[in-house]
């Protein structure tokens, strides 16, 4: 008789779902996730598209990251930045680009915005919403420039100008007043840029610097840290500490050389010696 | 048919009368002089409803409150204790003591002891004896006097960091030293500061502006270090306690 | 229609043409019938003393009490109508202790008195109410004897509600005497062994009986030791250095 072999199927395990909504029931706290509160953005422009994020990461209300990324590679000229779960939004964008990439190595062709666009919806209403990524995917492929959000339970949005996560309404607020048709690079970048920064200064979930990216159909520019308005001020004091602060309750000093005195042993004098000439 | 399901679930609804409001506070007592301040941030979720809200108040000349928590329930809270100050002057003609302060702020506090006062107290200032004072709070009156205390969103954060520094705990001083039982005021400027930069750093609810509140025992001067930061004095009814204000911008993000 | 002096007396809270209130004034003839009582300020404290009359042999004098502490470092002594002076000790214990649970610290003096004088014209309240609290004014006067952070101090509270500091005060029925004395030989740094003499001279003066340990009464507030009544041996030993 032989024993059987269970493998693991792939996807999620939900195994322990039950077990842990009957905890939580009971009054377990259960451990939270890194959430990338988050200001993320998307605009058209003439040329192509300019996405943007902030770099703050939260759990709860601490800063867990100071200067994360959002914008995550899906193909050279494919673009996604995440809100929501922080490992979500960094699996599923990942996992995404690496099936991008096998398609576009089994079709010989340039993946498209679309492509991306469908595999992602499907992943996530796949999962019913449990899988907590908020998307904005941008790029341009061989039918031009587009632009997405995606939702965390699969729906999708095609739209010219696009923000997502907590700081999403103080971005378009700016992109409201501020957006129109065919923008010049320039000004794409520098809407982009007031947008996140509005998400940064009036949203608590946001922070620290914008990052950009700039994607055209001949050029992808990653524009990591573009801007840095909240740099770290210097301390007041040092705090170093003196050696011999912590104190102990018990020394122990090895010596960690092994010293070791050794002495030829005495040969007979007639013996055959060595040859060494 | 009537509708069952309402009774099937039943279903129950509540009022919150409370929210929190942010923001961090913290206190030292010196030998001869207090600092009491906080930052100036006011928010609600993730929405800032304000960058400059005091959460530190000047009650008398040598006594300040520092109110953190819920900051419509705080303000209604500084301005009873403000009115009970003032009848005590009428009252008994003198300022009401420090220690007097604390167990009035008590007595309030446990007043509402079924439907709390949803803050979180700190009183800094100068004793009857001249000695500095940091009197701690919890929302239903419990108190005790200390040498430091923060309180607020980002205690956790600087409660253990004031403990190192002003407490000098889990630090074995060098052979022949003790650590002294009190830090001079330019010392205990550079920690406060440093405790609010440090959470901003890390607290989301933490930022946009820092009031410190100074007040120094009688007939003591500001020294150099600290009167080179031109600290605003604050005008008091004789030549006792002196309170002095100092503010410092805090990150906006 | 016009309405005679007589018809005036009736109500505590009606004037006179003249402006005066009667029931008032009469309350305060009424401390005059009381026995004499004396208050004497020093630096190191208050002295309190009391004639206590004993009318009859069968009276058992140490059953009279006409000093009574307010709180640790407070005390009273009273003249009139004695039996009023329990709601206004009662009150001011009250009051007192009211303080000390609030704001953690000893009431002062001039704050006592105050609640105690606040106290003494509420006969004036809701007179048509069924419920009012007092009806006439108290017929007592008390010297309030204590000491707080500006020092020993002493006042005299009439049914009036007024009060005001003394360095010694007598009141009572040989208070004309009494006071003329005290006026002749209090000075500012008189010690407390001095304070107590002159207490007891002065009651003596103005005594029928002859004054001993049993129908006198003595106290005293200072800032150590707080309040506290001289039993008859203290007090013989006082008599004794007269």
């Amino acid at each position: 008789m032989s024993t059987a072999i269970h493998l693991p199927r792939s996807g999620f395990d939900f195994s322990n779902a039950n077990r842990n909504a009957f905890l939580e029931g009971k009054g377990v706290k259960m451990p939270k996730a890194t959430s990338t509160g988050t200001t993320i953005v998307g605009c058209l422009f003439k040329d192509g598209i300019v996405l943007g994020a902030d770099t703050r990461a939260t759990a709860g209300p601490i800063v867990a990251d100071k200067n994360c990324e959002k914008i995550h590679y899906i193909s050279e000229s494919i673009r996604c930045c995440g809100a929501g779960t922080a490992a979500d939004t960094e699996f599923v964008t990942a996992l995404i680009s690496s099936n991008i990439e096998l398609h576009a190595l089994s079709t010989g062709r340039k993946p498209r915005v679309v492509t991306a666009m469908t595999m992602l919806k499907q992943r996530l209403f796949q999962y019913q919403g449990h899988i907590g990524a908020a998307l904005v995917l941008g790029g341009v492929d061989a039918t031009g420039a587009h632009l997405f959000t995606i939702h965390p339970h699969g729906s999708t949005d095609k739209l010219p100008y696009v923000t997502m996560g907590s700081g999403s309404l103080a971005a378009m607020a700016v992109f409201e007043s501020g957006w129109r048709p065919s923008l010049e690079r320039e000004q794409a970048l520098q809407l982009v840029v007031a947008a996140i920064s509005a998400g940064i200064f009036n949203d608590l979930g946001s922070g620290s610097n914008v990052d950009a990216c700039v994607i055209t159909a001949t050029h992808t520019e990653m524009l990591r840290n573009y801007v840095m308005p909240n740099v770290r001020v210097e301390k007041e004091r040092k705090y170093g500490f003196r050696r011999g602060t912590t104190a102990w309750t018990r020394e122990n000093v090895r010596d960690m050389v092994v010293s070791e005195e050794s002495r030829p042993i005495a040969t007979a004098a007639s013996g055959e010696a060595m040859d060494t000439s | 048919m009537p509708d069952m399901s309402a009774i099937a679930n039943p279903q129950q609804r509540q009022f919150n009368p409370y929210a929190e409001n942010g923001g961090t506070i913290l206190a030292v007592a010196g030998a001869d002089f207090t600092v009491i301040a906080g930052d100036t941030r006011q928010s609600e979720g993730y929405s800032i409803q304000t960058r400059y809200a005091s959460k530190v108040f000047r009650l008398t000349d040598r006594a300040v409150l520092a109110v953190n928590g819920f900051a419509a329930d705080g303000n209604m809270f500084v301005k009873k204790v403000k009115q009970r100050l003032e009848w005590y002057r009428h009252n008994h003609a003198k300022d009401m003591p420090l220690r007097s302060i604390a167990r009035l702020i008590q007595t309030m506090l446990y007043a509402q002891r079924f439907f709390p006062y949803y803050v979180y107290n700190i009183l800094g200032g100068i004793e009857e004896d001249g000695t500095g004072a940091v009197y701690s709070f919890d929302p239903v009156g419990s108190y005790e006097r200390e040498a430091c205390r923060a309180a607020g969103a980002a205690q956790s954060l600087l409660q253990p960091f004031l403990d190192n520094q002003i407490y000098f705990k889990n630090q074995t001083a060098a052979r022949g030293y003790s650590h002294p039982a009190h830090l001079p005021l330019p010392d205990v400027l550079s920690i406060v500061i440093d405790s609010f930069t440090s959470a901003t750093e890390r607290h989301i609810e933490v930022g946009d502006g820092l009031e410190m509140y100074i007040v120094m025992a009688k007939g003591q001067t500001l020294p150099d270090a600290v009167t080179n930061l031109l600290p605003e004095e604050l005008p008091s009814t004789g030549d006792g306690e002196r309170v002095f204000v100092l503010k410092r911008d805090l990150k906006k993000d | 229609m016009f309405l005679t002096r007589s018809e005036y007396d009736r109500g505590v809270n009606t004037f006179s043409p003249e402006g005066r209130l009667f029931q008032v004034e009469y309350a305060i003839e009424a401390i005059k019938l009381g026995s004499t009582t004396v208050g004497i300020r020093t630096p190191e404290g208050v002295v309190l003393g009391v004639e206590k009359r004993v009318q009859s042999p069968l009276l058992e004098a140490s059953s009279i009490e006409k000093i009574m502490e307010i709180d640790t470092h407070l005390g009273c002594a009273m003249s009139g109508l004695t039996a009023d002076a329990r709601t206004m000790v009662d009150h001011a214990r009250v009051t007192s202790q009211n303080h000390a649970f609030t704001f953690d610290e000893r009431i002062k003096v001039e704050s006592v008195t105050q609640a105690v004088c606040d106290l003494a014209l509420r006969f004036g309240e809701s007179v048509h109410d069924e419920d009012a609290m007092m009806s006439r004014p108290f017929g007592v006067a008390l010297l309030i004897g204590g000491v707080d952070e500006l020092g020993p101090q002493l006042y005299h509270t009439d049914p009036s509600g007024t009060f005001v500091r003394y360095d010694a005060k007598a009141i009572g029925s040989g208070s004309e005497a009494a006071q003329s004395e005290l006026q002749d030989k209090w000075h500012s740094q008189m010690t407390l062994r001095e304070a107590q003499v002159l207490v007891l001279r002065v009651l003596k003066q103005v005594m029928e009986e002859k004054l001993d340990q049993h129908n006198v009464q003595l106290a005293q507030v200072t800032t150590d030791k707080g309040f506290h009544i001289l039993d008859e041996r203290a007090l013989k030993e006082v008599i004794d250095t007269m």
